[in-house]
């Protein structure tokens, strides 16, 4: 029986629905995108997947199983899809450990990157003491890998797995919160950088951003400088 | 149940340690406690770092399968070592593969990356950071009380006791710390009636009454009665989370 299209729903510029896109190519399953506007993510049909409005959620036909959490849905498409176990481990010991990476990609990176770009990027006024306290923590946490990455090329035993991609999408954009070029944001973390730079350079990364972002714009900057704009003239038509 | 535990748990009194002790005392397991001294930046130790390179609590250690020390990391993780390795009756999980197990997972990632750090960083603008910031308390304040709004509805809705219907899962246990905070990071739980009604039955449950004292007695709901006492506990934990930021900034310039 061959296996039907799993329908992912994304905005394309949000950094986290393309650790979902990222494991389905990695794993050839074949998949759909529904794109939808960010404006559109609070509001029905979307909610009804995922009450907590926020990309990514996956439809399953194949299971019938709806699924939100990034964290949730990869951990998902692993057990049900990847049997002979390419991206992650089929002990506990070793699968704890893809688990615990994971969890920090998902309590750790995901939310201080978030929150560095938007204090940096999309919020209007300059809160230097915020900004410091985001991009330290971004700081921290690229320290945190660089150490798990001692003498290893991958976080867990000698293989890739769901646990190291997890982490592309955000590390992708690390300049953007550290607000420094993009040849630079890896600086300190001479291992971060050359583990970041395999992932990126695989066929699995060059697919998801073919489908990823807008075509027109070129890099994330710009792109969230767009938003920006866009929500300024919208704040000013609503406050006139 | 074949396997023997030797588990040893590195905590301290907050919301995440906390989840740890629960589960263990959920599913009777027998533990060691070490308390980690954050007033001291014990975390931040060199044995403790081999531990956790992270620098943060709960922290587990125990003696694997093999026979070998096994070290863990992150109470999302821990909870589902727990649950995989010893929960073999399902009585704080699902059966793996089955759907409620794929639901469990997806609230436990919810608290994790959702409601802890949104939470933690509504915490650091009302209680702890050096200047007060009100665009910051105002946007992590909402941003829970958003969080919790999801959590509501949907126990509302589904006319469920537990978030994955009638049995406590270790995605209960993951959140109910941080909900019997509320008040601590300035939002009113008694806006969140369904929600409000899940943290007393939570509460009720024996093992999580004991598991909630653990390394110290759980006090924030009676702290927050009192104007006094609270402004107490948010300069105890002021001095040592800006004492941490001081290090970790230095660390890094080196
Ligand atoms: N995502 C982590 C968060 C852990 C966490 O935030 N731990 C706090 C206590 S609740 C901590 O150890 N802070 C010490 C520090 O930052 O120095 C988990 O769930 O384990
Ligand atoms: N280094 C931390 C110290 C404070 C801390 O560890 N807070 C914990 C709660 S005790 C937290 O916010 N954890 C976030 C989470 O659990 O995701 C900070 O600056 O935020």
């Amino acid at each position: 029986m061959s296996t039907k299209p799993i329908r992912v729903w994304l905005a394309p510029p949000g950094p986290n629905p393309w650790k979902v896109i990222l494991v389905l190519e990695e794993l050839q399953i074949p998949y759909e995108i529904v794109s939808i506007k960010f404006e559109d993510i609070k509001a029905k049909p979307f909610i009804d997947l995922n009450p907590n409005g926020r990309v990514p959620a996956i439809e399953d036909p194949n299971t019938g199983l709806v699924l939100w959490e990034t964290g949730a849905v990869i951990l998902y498409l692993v057990e049900q899809y990847d049997v002979v176990k390419k991206l992650t481990y089929g002990t506990v010991q070793e699968k704890s450990h893809v688990q615990q990476w994971l969890m920090f990609q998902i309590s750790g990176q995901g939310p201080y990157y978030g929150q560095g770009s938007w204090f940096h990027v999309l919020h209007s006024e300059k809160l230097p003491s915020a900004i410091n306290r985001y991009v330290e923590e971004a700081k921290r946490i690229c320290g945190v890998l660089e150490q798990g990455l001692t003498d290893k090329r991958w976080l867990v035993g000698d293989k890739i797995t769901l646990a190291d991609l997890a982490f592309v999408p955000w590390n992708d954009r690390l300049d953007v919160v550290l607000m420094c070029p993009a040849e630079c944001k890896f600086n300190d973390f001479p291992r971060v950088k050359a583990w970041h730079e395999s992932m990126v350079a695989r066929p699995s990364w060059e697919k998801a951003m073919e489908n990823g972002m807008p075509k027109q714009v070129s890099n994330m900057e710009e792109y969230l400088a767009k938003i920006k704009v866009k929500k300024n003239t919208r704040a000013e038509a609503e406050g006139s | 149940m074949a396997d023997k535990s030797d588990i040893t748990l590195y905590t301290t009194q907050t919301p995440n340690g906390i989840k740890i002790s629960i589960a263990l005392e959920e599913l009777g397991l027998p533990y060691k406690v070490h308390k980690i001294e954050f007033s001291k930046n014990a975390q931040k130790e060199p044995w403790f770092l081999e531990i956790n390179p992270n620098g943060r609590i709960p922290a587990l250690t125990d003696t694997f399968t093999d026979g070998n020390p096994i070290n863990l990391f992150e109470s999302g993780s821990i909870m589902q070592y727990l649950v995989s390795r010893y929960d073999t009756e399902y009585k704080i999980s699902h059966p793996p593969g089955s759907r409620e197990w794929y639901e469990m997972n997806n609230w436990l990632f919810f608290q994790n990356a959702g409601v802890g750090p949104m939470q933690g960083q509504a915490n650091h603008f009302t209680r702890y950071a050096p200047e007060h910031i009100e665009y910051g308390v105002n946007r992590y304040q909402n941003e829970t009380r958003r969080l919790y709004g999801v959590l509501d509805k949907h126990l509302d809705e589904k006319k469920i006791p537990y978030l994955t219907g009638e049995k406590c899962t270790i995605a209960d246990i993951a959140h109910w710390g941080w909900i019997a905070a509320a008040g601590w990071c300035g939002v009113d739980i008694d806006h969140f009636p369904a929600l409000k009604a899940w943290e007393e039955r939570m509460a009720a449950r024996p093992a999580l009454e004991k598991g909630r004292h653990v390394p110290d007695p759980h006090t924030v709901k009676e702290v927050l009665k009192n104007k006094e006492e609270t402004e107490k506990h948010a300069a105890e934990s002021r001095a040592w989370v800006q004492k941490g930021m001081q290090e970790d900034a230095d660390k890094l310039r080196r």
